[in-house]
């Protein structure tokens, strides 16, 4: 008998192996995210970039672009960076072209990353302890410390679910939401130059070689 | 609706049988209908969908300001970076860290008098704790006796944020040159915070003085290597960025604590 048919004639069947064919899906890799807690994926990432920056063989000059690049993979995958370049520009969001808004999600994303990778960088060595986490309606804030010299520095994420992954759209180092001081930030060169000086500034300053630390 | 209703059974299974600390916080959050203790007082209140913006701080004073914070960035670039350099090439780590120490424990003073003055009885006789055994057990504070053995923490409060306890608003902004950011409130509090301070309660001269904090100046930079140029290299106006950085950090501490 030909398949379809028989599942046609067979209703009891055919539930069967759509409950089935659900379960195959939903245990795929691809929706294996969306059963860790938010806590948790903050951890595997974080373990992640610190295995990069702690590994003695990508800390030699020749291997620097692939260290860069394996530890933006992971940002990248860390971040809802649209969101938070909508959340950074506040009210001037709304005004933009969709051209602009695209141009400017790639800018203020090697802003943050350049922020983050760079505080990162600086506790290669310390530890991460993770305190506790709060979880409502798809949101969650998590709160962490890193021990650096003997004291403790908090690190506070907000992160958002996305389809089944928790991505983080702010964090707070020693109180400072990023998000908010970015908007200070933009607001006052904003209110000075108007978006195209904004534009401007960050071009320049992501363009920039390395930092001088 | 099947398929919704199979995933919800696999869901669920996978919150049951993950046993681990983490899985059952939060399943007892997602769940927060069934019994609630007090610990869990937080899902109600003080949630918003992001960080709010602090309140904008007055600056009458910001063609002033902005000229000492010009001014502070090149004594940090010129004189401190460098001077914190050659510095940690004579004083290793550790020993800045206990440096650090003896120099923050300088403070518990002021600390406890701030406790105090917030009514916070237990946590000011902490501090009174904390000062007598790292004073001795601790030698001069270089060690942190009271943490590392007793799980004694600083309080981290100041005058300033006593003020903020019973109401004082910030009033405005104010870039000190050397001292850097800080606010009306929080300067009278340093001010106050200054007379609590053994140095000055000792009564020593203004050189001694002036020395004792260039030291602990240099000993703080040469720890913190590296975060002044992160932060005022990724921001596009660094001292709008300061400026909202700082009341951030203090809006927190008062917070907080």
């Amino acid at each position: 008998m030909e398949m379809s048919k028989y599942f046609l004639q067979n209703k009891s069947a055919l539930l069967l192996a759509l409950v089935i064919l659900s379960v195959l899906i939903l245990n795929s890799g691809a929706f294996a995210a969306a059963s860790m807690n938010p806590m948790e994926q903050l951890q595997q990432s974080v373990n992640e970039i610190l295995k990069i920056l702690q590994s003695e063989e990508l800390k030699r000059p020749e291997n620097n672009e692939e260290r860069k690049q394996r530890i933006l993979n992971v940002v990248n995958s860390m971040f809802d960076f649209r969101k938070m370049a909508r959340s950074s520009l506040g009210q001037s969001w709304n005004t933009l072209t969709p051209e602009e808004k695209d141009t400017f999600v790639g800018l203020s994303t090697s802003l943050v990353e350049q922020r983050y990778i760079g505080k990162i960088d600086s506790y290669d060595n310390q530890k991460v302890v993770y305190k506790k986490e709060r979880v409502k309606d798809g949101r969650a804030i998590i709160y962490t410390d890193i021990i650096d010299k003997d004291l403790e520095i908090p690190i506070d994420y907000r992160l958002m679910e996305n389809q089944g992954k928790w991505l983080i759209y702010d964090l707070k180092i020693e109180n400072v939401s990023l998000m908010a001081n970015y908007r200070r930030d933009f607001d006052s060169i904003i209110r000075k130059e108007k978006f195209s000086g904004l534009v401007e500034k960050i071009t320049e300053l992501v363009e920039k070689p390395e930092t001088s630390n | 609706m099947l398929l919704l209703m199979a995933a919800f059974s696999w869901a669920g299974d996978v919150k049951h049988s993950s046993g681990d600390k983490q899985g059952e916080v939060s399943e007892i959050q997602a769940e927060k209908s069934l019994n609630d203790p007090g610990d869990n007082a937080w899902e109600e209140e003080g949630w918003e969908e992001e960080w709010e913006d602090s309140a904008t701080i007055a600056d009458p004073l910001e063609p002033l300001n902005r000229f000492f914070f010009h001014f502070n960035d090149k004594l940090y670039y010129w004189v401190l970076k460098p001077v914190a350099r050659v510095y940690s090439g004579f004083f290793p780590e550790d020993l800045q860290i206990a440096i650090r120490n003896a120099f923050d424990n300088l403070r518990t003073p002021a600390r406890a008098v701030s406790c105090l003055l917030q009514g916070r009885i237990r946590k000011s006789s902490e501090e009174v704790v904390r000062f007598a055994l790292n004073s001795t057990v601790g030698i001069f504070g270089v060690g942190d006796f009271a943490k590392d053995v007793l799980g004694l923490y600083s309080s981290y409060e100041d005058l300033g944020q006593t003020f903020a306890f019973y109401g004082a608003g910030g009033g405005f902004y104010i870039n000190w040159p050397f001292l850097g950011p800080s606010n009306f409130r929080d300067s009278l509090g340093m001010l106050g915070d200054a007379y609590l301070h053994p140095i000055i309660l000792l009564d020593a001269e203004w050189g001694v003085i002036i020395g004792a904090w260039t030291f602990e100046k240099v000993n703080y930079t040469a720890l913190t290597l590296g975060d002044y140029e992160l932060f005022t290299e990724t921001a596009l106006d660094p001292y709008a960025a300061v400026k909202d950085a700082y009341q951030q950090y203090r809006n927190g501490l008062i917070e907080n604590r």
